[in-house]
């Protein structure tokens, strides 16, 4: 059984994650100087998410993302709710990026705010936390 | 094999035009090597095991040798692998062993890049950009575990390898480690141990372990054969107790890091098994450049000619195979297995290759080692064995033949 029941249901959930972080000014900043664009692929069930500084967009990307992150939903949920460490999602092949990997290394500290935010926003929407 | 590289994100995939940062400490490390080390390497070579030149290590992290691959946010040059592979071709054409004290720093930094934890980061990678050089190190090896600790399917018959136990927010480690290039005087080591009653190392667990901690003692230095510039040596951890926040990626997930960050440093070693056989080749046509015997150089006899030919021709292939592998590890996570075990089985064979047909070319001053090359050929069976033998390389590669797509 997956964690999310449909797709609008994880699209509703990762975008109000990635609000969150274009709330943050130094994440702002950092995606604006280094133009990062991060194109979210989620599979069970499909959810496509594209955030760069100018906001969030959902389904098909305006143009093509500089970093590109490959999982499902419930890795997705797992990662954010850190029951999922970062690095062993990459090193399991769990989360597959593609994309400068510097500027990933550089992006991955960054998330924290979206980290912390992530099991009220779940709460919120009725995922299973 | 198909590789999946957005074309807009690598317009460096021609390989005639790198990025220009990257260009920018080839240029630099051509430099250090040419007017720091060059003069100085046979120094480094002859001296005794234990000796190390800080001074030499101080030029090169001036340049950014020791945090090429550390994140901009921290000081360092955010280059990735494609940046160290390139800078320790330069550095390893002159002397492998210097280019390994670097490449050895940046695998000690690898678990730390791949852990994505601020905290941690903020902690270590800052290091790397003072104005002394520091050095890290990665602690895998053991006496009865060398491959076992890198082909997962070799985990569960480990044998006799260093432990951990949780005990409330530390983790206790006990055992020792082999072979560990800078053990003798990293500030920190990447650490490999198995969680205390998991069968063999199928509860490898990754961990940064200062090396300043009570139970840390570095042991004595390895008389090698070749790679004399940079030290390897043991470490031995008697009940070291390291803070739980410094494990990485999870108890039991290891080895998927530990293979990780080897698929990462496979690129950057090919680059030096690439500068070992290039260094080997420009002493063989410096020779047969000069040298007369029949009344004509020996370039122009053609048996030599094939031969110089032949080197080249290996040193080129080596060079487009590490720089595919480090693009390739560039643009994707989890870093591919692959290309850089490709990149660094051919870069391995081309140095013994190359280093072999210039001592040869040069005959009996090659056997001298005033002359340096038989020091080429010495490192090149070095470059051979760390970081994936050829055994191993060949398992890796064979493995990826039969790997069915990534169906996710």
């Amino acid at each position: 059984m997956t964690v999310f029941s449909s797709s609008e249901m994880a699209s509703d959930v990762f975008g109000r994650l990635f609000d969150v972080l274009l709330e943050d000014e130094q994440f702002v900043e950092k995606a604006r100087r280094e133009a990062l664009s991060v194109q979210l692929v989620h599979s069970k069930p499909d959810c496509r998410i594209f955030v760069s500084s100018e906001g969030v967009v959902h389904g098909e990307p305006p143009f093509k993302a500089a970093i590109t992150l490959k999982m499902t939903c419930d890795t997705a949920h797992a990662l954010w709710m850190g029951r999922l460490l970062v690095p062993a999602a990459i090193a399991t092949g769990k989360v597959r990026i593609r994309g400068r990997i510097a500027k990933v290394l550089e992006l991955v500290p960054m998330l924290q705010p979206a980290f912390d935010s992530y099991p009220a926003i779940a709460a919120e929407s009725g995922v299973g936390v | 094999m198909t590789v999946d590289v957005p074309a807009d994100l690598s317009p460096e995939l021609n390989f005639d035009t790198l990025p220009p940062e990257v260009r920018q400490l080839k240029e630099d490390a051509r430099r250090f090597a040419q007017e720091t080390v060059k003069p100085l390497v046979q120094q480094l070579d002859q001296a005794p095991a234990e000796d190390f030149d800080w001074d030499v290590m101080r030029r090169g992290h001036e340049i950014g040798l020791t945090r090429a691959a550390v994140p901009t946010d921290y000081g360092g040059l955010g280059l990735g692998m494609l940046g160290v592979a390139t800078a320790l071709e330069e550095v390893a054409a002159v002397c492998p062993g210097t280019a390994l004290v670097f490449g050895a720093t940046m695998l000690g930094q690898a678990p730390l890049l791949l852990s994505g934890d601020p905290r941690l980061q903020a902690r270590y990678l800052p290091l790397f950009s003072g104005d002394e050089p520091v050095l890290a190190c990665n602690a895998v090896t053991e006496e009865d575990a060398g491959c076992d600790l890198i082909i997962p399917a070799n985990a569960p018959h480990a044998r006799n390898v260093m432990t951990a136990r949780r005990d409330g927010d530390q983790y206790v480690l006990t055992g020792r480690k082999r072979f560990i290039t800078n053990a003798r005087f990293a500030a920190f080591a990447s650490v490999f141990a198995n969680m205390e009653g998991s069968p063999g190392a199928t509860g490898l667990t990754s961990f940064i372990v200062p090396l300043n901690l009570p139970g840390v003692v570095r042991g004595p230095v390895a008389d090698k054969m070749g790679y004399r510039a940079c030290l390897g040596s043991e470490l031995e951890f008697h009940e070291v107790r390291v803070p739980a926040e410094n494990m990485i990626g999870g108890e039991g997930e290891g080895m998927p890091i530990n293979m990780a960050q080897s698929n990462m440093a496979r690129a950057a070693v090919a680059g030096i098994s690439t500068g070992v056989a290039r260094g080997a080749l420009e002493q063989a046509v410096a020779w047969a450049g000069e040298r007369v015997q029949g009344g004509e150089l020996l370039r122009r006899h053609q048996f030599t000619a094939a031969k110089l030919a032949d080197m080249t021709a290996k040193v080129d292939a080596a060079r487009l195979l590490y720089l595919h592998a480090a693009n390739t590890v560039d643009t994707q996570l989890p870093p591919p297995a692959y290309e850089p075990a490709v990149a660094k089985l051919f870069a391995d064979r081309a140095a013994v290759d190359v280093a072999d047909a210039a001592l040869s070319l040069v005959g009996a001053r090659g056997y001298l080692r005033s002359y340096g090359v038989e020091k080429m050929l010495r490192d090149a069976y070095g470059t051979r064995i760390y970081e994936g033998t050829p055994e191993v390389l060949a398992l890796t590669i064979t493995e990826s033949l039969y790997a069915e797509d990534d169906a996710e």
